[in-house]
Protein backbone atom coordinates (compact mmCIF):
# COMPACT_ATOMS: atom_id res chain seq x y z
CA UNK A 1 0.00 0.00 0.00
CA UNK A 2 1.64 3.35 -0.91
CA UNK A 3 2.00 6.45 1.02
CA UNK A 4 -1.30 8.10 -1.14
CA UNK A 5 -3.82 5.54 -0.08
CA UNK A 6 -2.41 5.13 3.31
CA UNK A 7 -4.99 7.03 6.06
CA UNK A 8 -3.31 10.03 7.46
CA UNK A 9 -1.58 9.42 10.75
CA UNK A 10 -3.08 12.13 13.07
CA UNK A 11 -0.58 14.39 13.22
CA UNK A 12 -0.55 14.97 16.69
CA UNK A 13 0.41 11.47 17.20
CA UNK A 14 3.00 11.96 14.84
CA UNK A 15 4.71 14.94 16.84
CA UNK A 16 4.07 13.12 19.97
CA UNK A 17 6.08 10.15 18.52
CA UNK A 18 9.04 12.81 17.11
CA UNK A 19 9.38 14.07 20.70
CA UNK A 20 9.53 10.90 22.14
CA UNK A 21 11.90 9.14 20.17
CA UNK A 22 14.29 12.35 20.43
CA UNK A 23 13.87 12.27 23.51
CA UNK A 24 14.71 7.95 24.03
CA UNK A 25 17.82 8.85 21.59
CA UNK A 26 18.98 11.83 24.33
CA UNK A 27 18.77 8.99 27.35
CA UNK A 28 20.51 6.70 25.35
CA UNK A 29 23.27 9.24 24.14
CA UNK A 30 23.20 10.96 27.40
CA UNK A 31 26.50 12.89 26.23
CA UNK A 32 24.51 14.56 23.47
CA UNK A 33 23.17 16.31 26.38
CA UNK A 34 26.02 17.31 28.45
CA UNK A 35 27.44 20.05 26.53
CA UNK A 36 23.78 21.93 25.92
CA UNK A 37 23.82 21.91 29.68
CA UNK A 38 27.52 22.31 30.82
CA UNK A 39 28.32 25.37 28.09
CA UNK A 40 25.50 27.56 29.60
CA UNK A 41 26.25 26.76 32.99
CA UNK A 42 29.76 27.84 32.37
CA UNK A 43 28.48 31.15 30.42
CA UNK A 44 26.76 32.04 33.60
CA UNK A 45 29.65 31.49 35.73
CA UNK A 46 32.11 32.82 33.36
CA UNK A 47 30.59 36.19 32.15
CA UNK A 48 29.54 36.95 35.78
CA UNK A 49 32.73 36.39 37.04
CA UNK A 50 34.94 37.70 34.46
CA UNK A 51 32.11 41.00 33.78
CA UNK A 52 31.62 41.36 37.83
CA UNK A 53 32.94 45.10 37.61
CA UNK A 54 30.76 45.55 33.88
CA UNK A 55 27.68 46.70 35.77
CA UNK A 56 29.07 49.93 37.05
CA UNK A 57 28.65 51.23 33.83
CA UNK A 58 25.52 53.11 33.03
CA UNK A 59 22.38 51.16 31.45
CA UNK A 60 22.68 47.57 33.46
CA UNK A 61 20.42 48.51 36.07
CA UNK A 62 21.88 46.03 38.19
CA UNK A 63 24.53 46.26 40.85
CA UNK A 64 25.17 42.36 40.27
CA UNK A 65 26.14 40.92 36.93
CA UNK A 66 24.67 37.67 37.51
CA UNK A 67 21.40 39.08 36.95
CA UNK A 68 22.25 40.62 34.45
CA UNK A 69 24.36 37.49 32.34
CA UNK A 70 21.70 34.85 33.45
CA UNK A 71 19.22 35.39 30.86
CA UNK A 72 22.36 35.48 28.54
CA UNK A 73 23.05 31.99 29.41
CA UNK A 74 19.64 31.27 29.52
CA UNK A 75 19.05 32.41 25.99
CA UNK A 76 22.64 30.52 24.67
CA UNK A 77 21.22 27.20 26.30
CA UNK A 78 17.97 27.38 24.59
CA UNK A 79 19.58 28.12 21.18
CA UNK A 80 21.66 25.71 21.70
CA UNK A 81 19.18 22.76 22.39
CA UNK A 82 17.99 24.41 18.79
CA UNK A 83 20.93 22.40 17.22
CA UNK A 84 19.40 19.05 18.56
CA UNK A 85 17.13 19.37 15.96
CA UNK A 86 19.33 19.56 13.17
CA UNK A 87 21.42 16.47 14.53
CA UNK A 88 18.68 13.80 14.72
CA UNK A 89 16.88 15.08 11.20
CA UNK A 90 21.18 15.25 10.05
CA UNK A 91 21.83 11.68 11.48
CA UNK A 92 18.66 10.63 9.80
CA UNK A 93 19.35 12.28 6.48
CA UNK A 94 22.68 10.41 6.26
CA UNK A 95 21.86 7.12 6.96
CA UNK A 96 18.62 7.11 5.09
CA UNK A 97 15.92 6.90 7.56
CA UNK A 98 14.91 10.16 6.60
CA UNK A 99 13.41 8.58 3.17
CA UNK A 100 11.24 6.31 5.09
CA UNK A 101 10.16 9.15 7.07
CA UNK A 102 9.14 11.44 4.11
CA UNK A 103 7.21 8.63 2.65
CA UNK A 104 5.24 7.76 5.98
CA UNK A 105 1.38 9.24 5.23
CA UNK A 106 1.62 12.28 7.70
CA UNK A 107 2.11 16.08 7.12
CA UNK A 108 5.28 17.32 6.46
CA UNK A 109 4.75 19.91 9.51
CA UNK A 110 3.72 16.85 11.96
CA UNK A 111 7.58 15.36 11.11
CA UNK A 112 8.89 19.08 11.88
CA UNK A 113 7.11 19.55 14.87
CA UNK A 114 7.95 16.19 16.49
CA UNK A 115 11.56 17.38 15.77
CA UNK A 116 10.60 21.37 16.94
CA UNK A 117 9.14 19.52 20.01
CA UNK A 118 12.00 17.62 21.16
CA UNK A 119 13.83 20.04 20.99
CA UNK A 120 11.50 22.29 23.20
CA UNK A 121 11.66 19.59 26.12
CA UNK A 122 15.26 19.18 25.71
CA UNK A 123 15.70 23.19 26.22
CA UNK A 124 13.81 22.98 29.47
CA UNK A 125 17.20 20.88 31.22
CA UNK A 126 19.73 23.55 30.48
CA UNK A 127 16.98 26.97 31.29
CA UNK A 128 16.12 25.04 34.85
CA UNK A 129 20.21 23.90 35.35
CA UNK A 130 21.13 27.43 34.76
CA UNK A 131 18.65 28.73 36.85
CA UNK A 132 19.74 26.66 39.86
CA UNK A 133 22.79 27.62 39.26
CA UNK A 134 22.58 31.20 39.50
CA UNK A 135 20.18 31.65 42.19
CA UNK A 136 21.72 28.70 44.36
CA UNK A 137 25.04 29.41 43.96
CA UNK A 138 25.91 33.08 42.51
CA UNK A 139 23.08 34.81 44.75
CA UNK A 140 21.10 35.83 41.71
CA UNK A 141 17.80 38.17 42.41
CA UNK A 142 14.64 38.33 40.95
CA UNK A 143 12.69 40.97 42.13
CA UNK A 144 10.17 40.31 39.18
CA UNK A 145 9.10 37.11 41.01
CA UNK A 146 7.18 34.11 39.61
CA UNK A 147 6.07 36.01 36.96
CA UNK A 148 9.74 36.89 35.60
CA UNK A 149 10.37 32.95 36.11
CA UNK A 150 7.57 32.28 33.94
CA UNK A 151 9.05 34.90 31.11
CA UNK A 152 12.48 33.46 31.56
CA UNK A 153 11.06 30.00 30.19
CA UNK A 154 8.80 31.19 27.56
CA UNK A 155 11.19 33.49 26.02
CA UNK A 156 13.93 30.17 26.08
CA UNK A 157 10.93 27.98 24.84
CA UNK A 158 10.56 30.66 22.28
CA UNK A 159 13.96 30.99 21.06
CA UNK A 160 14.71 26.61 20.94
CA UNK A 161 11.53 26.68 18.59
CA UNK A 162 12.94 29.63 16.20
CA UNK A 163 16.36 28.35 16.23
CA UNK A 164 15.43 24.35 15.69
CA UNK A 165 12.82 25.59 12.70
CA UNK A 166 16.53 27.58 11.59
CA UNK A 167 18.58 24.84 11.75
CA UNK A 168 16.03 22.62 10.31
CA UNK A 169 16.32 24.08 7.50
CA UNK A 170 20.16 24.53 7.28
CA UNK A 171 20.31 20.61 7.35
CA UNK A 172 17.29 20.15 5.25
CA UNK A 173 19.66 22.56 2.96
CA UNK A 174 22.82 20.79 2.91
CA UNK A 175 21.48 17.19 3.96
CA UNK A 176 24.78 16.39 6.21
CA UNK A 177 25.35 16.83 9.66
CA UNK A 178 28.36 18.63 8.76
CA UNK A 179 26.42 21.81 8.21
CA UNK A 180 25.64 21.98 11.62
CA UNK A 181 28.63 23.94 11.43
CA UNK A 182 27.38 26.89 9.78
CA UNK A 183 24.29 26.58 11.52
CA UNK A 184 26.14 27.17 14.63
CA UNK A 185 27.84 29.80 13.29
CA UNK A 186 24.57 31.81 12.76
CA UNK A 187 23.37 30.86 15.63
CA UNK A 188 26.04 32.58 17.91
CA UNK A 189 26.52 35.48 15.21
CA UNK A 190 22.87 36.40 15.38
CA UNK A 191 22.55 36.36 19.43
CA UNK A 192 26.17 38.02 20.28
CA UNK A 193 24.57 40.70 18.28
CA UNK A 194 21.76 41.94 20.10
CA UNK A 195 22.10 43.21 23.86
CA UNK A 196 22.73 39.61 25.24
CA UNK A 197 26.00 41.18 27.44
CA UNK A 198 26.00 44.90 27.37
CA UNK A 199 22.50 47.42 27.10
CA UNK A 200 21.84 49.11 24.14
CA UNK A 201 23.20 52.57 26.03
CA UNK A 202 26.70 51.07 26.71
CA UNK A 203 26.81 49.46 22.80
CA UNK A 204 28.89 51.71 20.10
CA UNK A 205 29.69 51.99 16.55
CA UNK A 206 28.05 49.50 14.20
CA UNK A 207 27.10 47.07 16.95
CA UNK A 208 24.55 49.66 18.32
CA UNK A 209 22.55 49.72 15.31
CA UNK A 210 22.77 46.59 14.27
CA UNK A 211 21.33 45.32 18.38
CA UNK A 212 18.63 47.71 17.75
CA UNK A 213 17.31 45.92 14.92
CA UNK A 214 17.88 42.30 15.70
CA UNK A 215 14.30 40.85 16.99
CA UNK A 216 17.00 38.69 19.42
CA UNK A 217 17.33 41.82 21.29
CA UNK A 218 14.12 42.41 22.30
CA UNK A 219 13.59 38.31 23.37
CA UNK A 220 16.61 38.91 25.26
CA UNK A 221 15.05 41.89 26.90
CA UNK A 222 11.68 39.65 28.03
CA UNK A 223 13.59 37.08 29.16
CA UNK A 224 15.77 39.21 31.11
CA UNK A 225 13.25 41.69 32.93
CA UNK A 226 12.51 39.61 35.75
CA UNK A 227 16.06 39.99 37.01
CA UNK A 228 15.86 43.02 36.76
CA UNK A 229 12.69 44.81 38.30
CA UNK A 230 9.15 44.04 37.74
CA UNK A 231 7.72 42.32 34.96
CA UNK A 232 5.81 44.99 32.34
CA UNK A 233 3.87 44.23 28.93
CA UNK A 234 5.71 47.60 27.60
CA UNK A 235 8.63 44.73 27.41
CA UNK A 236 6.96 41.52 27.06
CA UNK A 237 4.90 42.73 23.86
CA UNK A 238 8.09 43.55 21.73
CA UNK A 239 9.66 39.99 22.94
CA UNK A 240 6.43 38.55 21.97
CA UNK A 241 6.05 39.86 18.51
CA UNK A 242 9.88 39.07 17.83
CA UNK A 243 9.42 35.57 18.86
CA UNK A 244 5.95 35.14 17.19
CA UNK A 245 7.67 36.68 13.81
CA UNK A 246 10.64 34.71 13.95
CA UNK A 247 9.30 31.17 14.87
CA UNK A 248 6.93 32.31 11.66
CA UNK A 249 9.68 33.33 9.39
CA UNK A 250 11.88 30.29 10.35
CA UNK A 251 8.77 27.55 10.58
CA UNK A 252 8.20 28.93 6.51
CA UNK A 253 11.70 28.38 5.92
CA UNK A 254 12.46 25.08 7.67
CA UNK A 255 8.85 23.95 5.41
CA UNK A 256 10.74 25.00 1.96
CA UNK A 257 13.64 23.61 2.57
CA UNK A 258 12.11 20.26 3.89
CA UNK A 259 9.64 20.16 0.18
CA UNK A 260 13.32 20.47 -1.42
CA UNK A 261 14.95 17.68 0.17
CA UNK A 262 14.71 15.52 -2.97
CA UNK A 263 16.18 18.29 -5.09
CA UNK B 1 44.51 22.93 5.57
CA UNK B 2 43.67 23.66 2.23
CA UNK B 3 41.48 20.88 1.97
CA UNK B 4 39.46 21.04 5.25
CA UNK B 5 39.04 24.68 5.49
CA UNK B 6 36.58 23.65 8.46
CA UNK B 7 39.22 22.75 10.45
CA UNK B 8 40.51 26.59 10.73
CA UNK B 9 37.91 28.54 9.61
CA UNK B 10 36.17 28.23 13.59
CA UNK B 11 39.18 29.21 14.38
CA UNK B 12 39.46 32.21 12.88
CA UNK B 13 35.83 33.22 13.05
CA UNK B 14 34.90 33.32 16.64
CA UNK B 15 38.03 34.69 18.16
CA UNK B 16 37.37 37.70 15.00
CA UNK B 17 33.52 37.87 15.72
CA UNK B 18 34.54 38.34 19.40
CA UNK B 19 36.77 41.09 19.31
CA UNK B 20 34.05 42.94 16.79
CA UNK B 21 31.31 42.34 19.44
CA UNK B 22 33.50 42.83 22.90
CA UNK B 23 35.39 46.21 21.16
CA UNK B 24 31.52 47.92 20.76
CA UNK B 25 30.06 46.44 23.38
CA UNK B 26 32.61 46.59 26.24
CA UNK B 27 34.28 50.44 24.62
CA UNK B 28 33.28 51.92 27.72
CA UNK B 29 34.74 49.46 30.17
CA UNK B 30 38.05 51.44 30.06
CA UNK B 31 36.06 54.15 32.15
CA UNK B 32 35.69 51.46 35.18
CA UNK B 33 38.02 52.45 38.19
CA UNK B 34 40.61 50.31 38.57
CA UNK B 35 41.37 49.61 34.34
CA UNK B 36 44.69 48.69 33.79
CA UNK B 37 44.50 50.33 30.83
CA UNK B 38 42.22 53.31 30.59
CA UNK B 39 43.93 55.45 27.80
CA UNK B 40 43.15 52.73 25.29
CA UNK B 41 40.88 51.06 23.01
CA UNK B 42 38.92 47.61 23.89
CA UNK B 43 39.87 46.19 20.93
CA UNK B 44 43.66 46.78 21.10
CA UNK B 45 42.85 45.11 24.92
CA UNK B 46 41.69 42.60 23.31
CA UNK B 47 43.80 41.64 20.08
CA UNK B 48 46.43 39.40 22.35
CA UNK B 49 43.80 37.77 23.90
CA UNK B 50 41.66 36.98 21.14
CA UNK B 51 44.65 36.13 18.91
CA UNK B 52 45.72 33.53 21.45
CA UNK B 53 42.14 32.39 21.82
CA UNK B 54 42.09 31.91 18.31
CA UNK B 55 45.76 29.67 17.64
CA UNK B 56 44.38 27.76 20.57
CA UNK B 57 41.02 27.12 19.30
CA UNK B 58 43.13 25.73 16.62
CA UNK B 59 45.67 24.04 18.41
CA UNK B 60 43.83 20.50 18.52
CA UNK B 61 43.78 20.30 14.60
CA UNK B 62 47.57 18.30 14.70
CA UNK B 63 46.35 15.80 17.19
CA UNK B 64 43.04 15.51 15.97
CA UNK B 65 44.94 14.48 12.60
CA UNK B 66 47.14 12.03 14.19
CA UNK B 67 44.43 10.16 15.86
CA UNK B 68 42.67 10.08 12.54
CA UNK B 69 45.99 8.53 11.37
CA UNK B 70 45.72 6.27 14.23
CA UNK B 71 42.29 5.02 13.78
CA UNK B 72 41.75 4.88 9.67
CA UNK B 73 45.43 2.97 10.58
CA UNK B 74 47.69 5.02 8.28
CA UNK B 75 50.20 4.74 11.69
CA UNK B 76 50.47 1.26 11.69
CA UNK B 77 52.01 1.90 8.31
CA UNK B 78 54.03 4.66 9.48
CA UNK B 79 55.35 2.59 11.82
CA UNK B 80 56.45 -0.57 9.88
CA UNK B 81 58.09 2.38 7.34
CA UNK B 82 62.12 3.17 7.74
CA UNK B 83 61.28 6.60 9.67
CA UNK B 84 62.12 7.86 13.04
CA UNK B 85 59.77 7.94 15.38
CA UNK B 86 60.62 10.95 17.09
CA UNK B 87 59.98 12.35 13.36
CA UNK B 88 56.25 11.45 13.90
CA UNK B 89 55.83 13.34 16.69
CA UNK B 90 58.17 16.58 15.75
CA UNK B 91 56.23 16.55 12.22
CA UNK B 92 52.86 17.05 14.20
CA UNK B 93 54.13 19.51 16.62
CA UNK B 94 55.73 21.61 13.59
CA UNK B 95 52.93 21.22 12.20
CA UNK B 96 50.62 22.96 14.85
CA UNK B 97 54.11 25.77 14.83
CA UNK B 98 53.43 26.68 11.93
CA UNK B 99 49.71 26.85 11.76
CA UNK B 100 49.84 29.04 14.92
CA UNK B 101 52.45 31.28 13.23
CA UNK B 102 49.66 31.12 10.40
CA UNK B 103 46.85 31.84 12.14
CA UNK B 104 47.98 34.28 14.42
CA UNK B 105 49.82 36.50 11.57
CA UNK B 106 46.27 36.41 9.68
CA UNK B 107 44.47 37.84 13.03
CA UNK B 108 46.93 40.85 14.36
CA UNK B 109 46.65 41.80 10.44
CA UNK B 110 42.92 41.89 10.66
CA UNK B 111 42.66 43.49 13.77
CA UNK B 112 45.67 46.24 12.64
CA UNK B 113 43.23 46.59 9.38
CA UNK B 114 40.51 47.56 11.96
CA UNK B 115 42.10 50.18 13.50
CA UNK B 116 43.92 48.02 16.20
CA UNK B 117 47.59 49.82 17.43
CA UNK B 118 50.24 47.70 18.60
CA UNK B 119 52.39 50.10 20.55
CA UNK B 120 55.61 48.06 20.24
CA UNK B 121 55.51 48.12 16.49
CA UNK B 122 57.18 44.73 14.54
CA UNK B 123 59.60 43.18 17.15
CA UNK B 124 56.23 43.66 19.32
CA UNK B 125 54.00 41.92 16.54
CA UNK B 126 56.43 39.01 16.31
CA UNK B 127 56.49 38.41 19.88
CA UNK B 128 53.08 37.94 19.94
CA UNK B 129 53.56 35.95 17.22
CA UNK B 130 55.68 33.42 18.51
CA UNK B 131 54.12 33.57 21.63
CA UNK B 132 50.73 32.77 20.09
CA UNK B 133 52.65 29.82 17.87
CA UNK B 134 54.74 28.16 21.05
CA UNK B 135 51.29 28.10 22.88
CA UNK B 136 49.66 26.49 20.15
CA UNK B 137 52.61 23.87 20.12
CA UNK B 138 51.83 23.76 24.19
CA UNK B 139 48.62 23.08 23.61
CA UNK B 140 49.12 20.99 20.55
CA UNK B 141 51.34 18.49 22.60
CA UNK B 142 48.73 17.77 25.18
CA UNK B 143 46.57 17.12 22.22
CA UNK B 144 49.45 14.73 20.46
CA UNK B 145 49.49 12.79 23.83
CA UNK B 146 45.42 12.52 24.17
CA UNK B 147 45.72 11.00 20.72
CA UNK B 148 47.88 8.53 21.02
CA UNK B 149 46.64 7.06 24.50
CA UNK B 150 43.19 7.18 23.36
CA UNK B 151 43.36 6.91 19.30
CA UNK B 152 40.14 8.45 18.95
CA UNK B 153 39.80 11.62 17.22
CA UNK B 154 36.20 12.21 19.48
CA UNK B 155 38.11 12.26 22.96
CA UNK B 156 40.68 14.83 21.39
CA UNK B 157 37.86 17.31 19.69
CA UNK B 158 36.04 16.71 23.60
CA UNK B 159 39.07 18.23 25.01
CA UNK B 160 38.27 21.61 23.51
CA UNK B 161 35.60 22.39 26.09
CA UNK B 162 38.58 22.60 28.69
CA UNK B 163 40.39 25.06 26.31
CA UNK B 164 37.61 27.49 25.97
CA UNK B 165 36.65 26.85 30.03
CA UNK B 166 40.94 28.09 30.67
CA UNK B 167 40.60 31.21 28.28
CA UNK B 168 37.38 32.17 29.46
CA UNK B 169 38.75 32.01 33.24
CA UNK B 170 42.05 34.19 32.94
CA UNK B 171 42.29 37.90 31.70
CA UNK B 172 41.85 36.85 28.51
CA UNK B 173 38.85 39.22 27.90
CA UNK B 174 38.31 41.72 31.19
CA UNK B 175 41.51 42.67 33.77
CA UNK B 176 41.80 40.35 36.47
CA UNK B 177 42.11 43.42 38.61
CA UNK B 178 38.23 43.85 38.35
CA UNK B 179 37.65 40.16 38.97
CA UNK B 180 35.69 39.52 42.51
CA UNK B 181 35.47 36.41 45.11
CA UNK B 182 36.91 32.69 43.65
CA UNK B 183 36.79 33.49 40.33
CA UNK B 184 39.03 36.14 40.43
CA UNK B 185 41.67 34.11 42.19
CA UNK B 186 41.39 31.09 39.87
CA UNK B 187 42.01 33.71 37.22
CA UNK B 188 44.95 35.10 38.56
CA UNK B 189 46.19 31.60 39.16
CA UNK B 190 45.68 30.25 35.43
CA UNK B 191 48.77 30.63 33.50
CA UNK B 192 47.09 31.63 30.34
CA UNK B 193 46.73 34.93 32.45
CA UNK B 194 50.48 34.68 33.27
CA UNK B 195 51.02 34.40 29.53
CA UNK B 196 48.64 37.33 28.35
CA UNK B 197 49.06 39.95 30.52
CA UNK B 198 52.64 40.32 29.45
CA UNK B 199 51.53 39.87 26.22
CA UNK B 200 49.02 42.70 26.56
CA UNK B 201 51.89 45.02 27.94
CA UNK B 202 53.60 44.31 24.94
CA UNK B 203 50.80 44.99 22.66
CA UNK B 204 49.88 48.59 24.33
CA UNK B 205 53.02 49.87 26.00
CA UNK B 206 55.81 48.27 23.69
CA UNK B 207 58.18 45.89 23.50
CA UNK B 208 59.83 44.59 26.75
CA UNK B 209 62.28 41.82 27.14
CA UNK B 210 61.01 40.77 30.17
CA UNK B 211 57.38 40.61 29.84
CA UNK B 212 58.88 38.94 26.32
CA UNK B 213 60.66 36.55 28.56
CA UNK B 214 57.84 36.03 30.95
CA UNK B 215 55.25 35.22 28.09
CA UNK B 216 57.78 32.98 26.44
CA UNK B 217 59.17 31.29 29.24
CA UNK B 218 55.79 30.29 30.78
CA UNK B 219 54.72 28.36 27.19
CA UNK B 220 57.91 27.21 27.35
CA UNK B 221 57.36 25.10 30.62
CA UNK B 222 54.02 24.18 29.33
CA UNK B 223 55.12 23.11 26.10
CA UNK B 224 58.29 20.80 28.08
CA UNK B 225 55.68 18.86 30.00
CA UNK B 226 52.99 18.06 27.35
CA UNK B 227 56.30 16.62 24.61
CA UNK B 228 57.30 15.21 27.75
CA UNK B 229 53.79 13.82 27.93
CA UNK B 230 53.69 12.89 24.18
CA UNK B 231 56.96 11.08 24.12
CA UNK B 232 55.78 8.57 26.78
CA UNK B 233 52.21 7.92 25.11
CA UNK B 234 54.50 7.45 22.05
CA UNK B 235 56.41 4.96 23.54
CA UNK B 236 53.91 2.97 24.89
CA UNK B 237 51.87 2.98 22.06
CA UNK B 238 54.85 1.60 20.40
CA UNK B 239 55.12 -0.81 23.07
CA UNK B 240 51.45 -2.14 22.46
CA UNK B 241 52.15 -1.96 18.42
CA UNK B 242 55.36 -4.98 19.47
Amino acid sequence: MSSFDSPQVPSFAVVFAGIQRGLIRLQRIPSLILPAVLMPIFFVVAFSGSFASIVELEGYETDKAVNWMTAWAVMQGAAFSGMGAGGLAGTDLENGFFDRLRVAPTRPMALIGGLVGYCVCRALIPITAVLIVAFAFLNADMPGGLLGVVMVYLSGVGMSVVMSFLVLGIVFTFKTLKSLAIAQIIMFSSMFLSVGQAPIQAIEGWLHHVAAVNPITNVIRMCRQGFLGEVTWATTQPGLIALLGMMLGTGIWARIRYKKVDA
Amino acid sequence: MLRQPQSWAPGLFFPLLLAAVYASQFSRAVTIEGFPFPNVSFLDFVLPACVIQGVLFGSTNSASDLAADIENSFMDRLLVSPVSRGSILLSRLASAFIYGVAQAAVLISIFVLFGANIAGGFSSIISIVLIAAMLSVSMGSFGIAVALRTGSQEVVQSTFPLIFVAVFVSSAFFPVQLMEGWYGAIARKNPLTWVIDPTRRMAIEGFSWADFGQSLGIVLVIASIGILISIRQLRRRLVRAQ
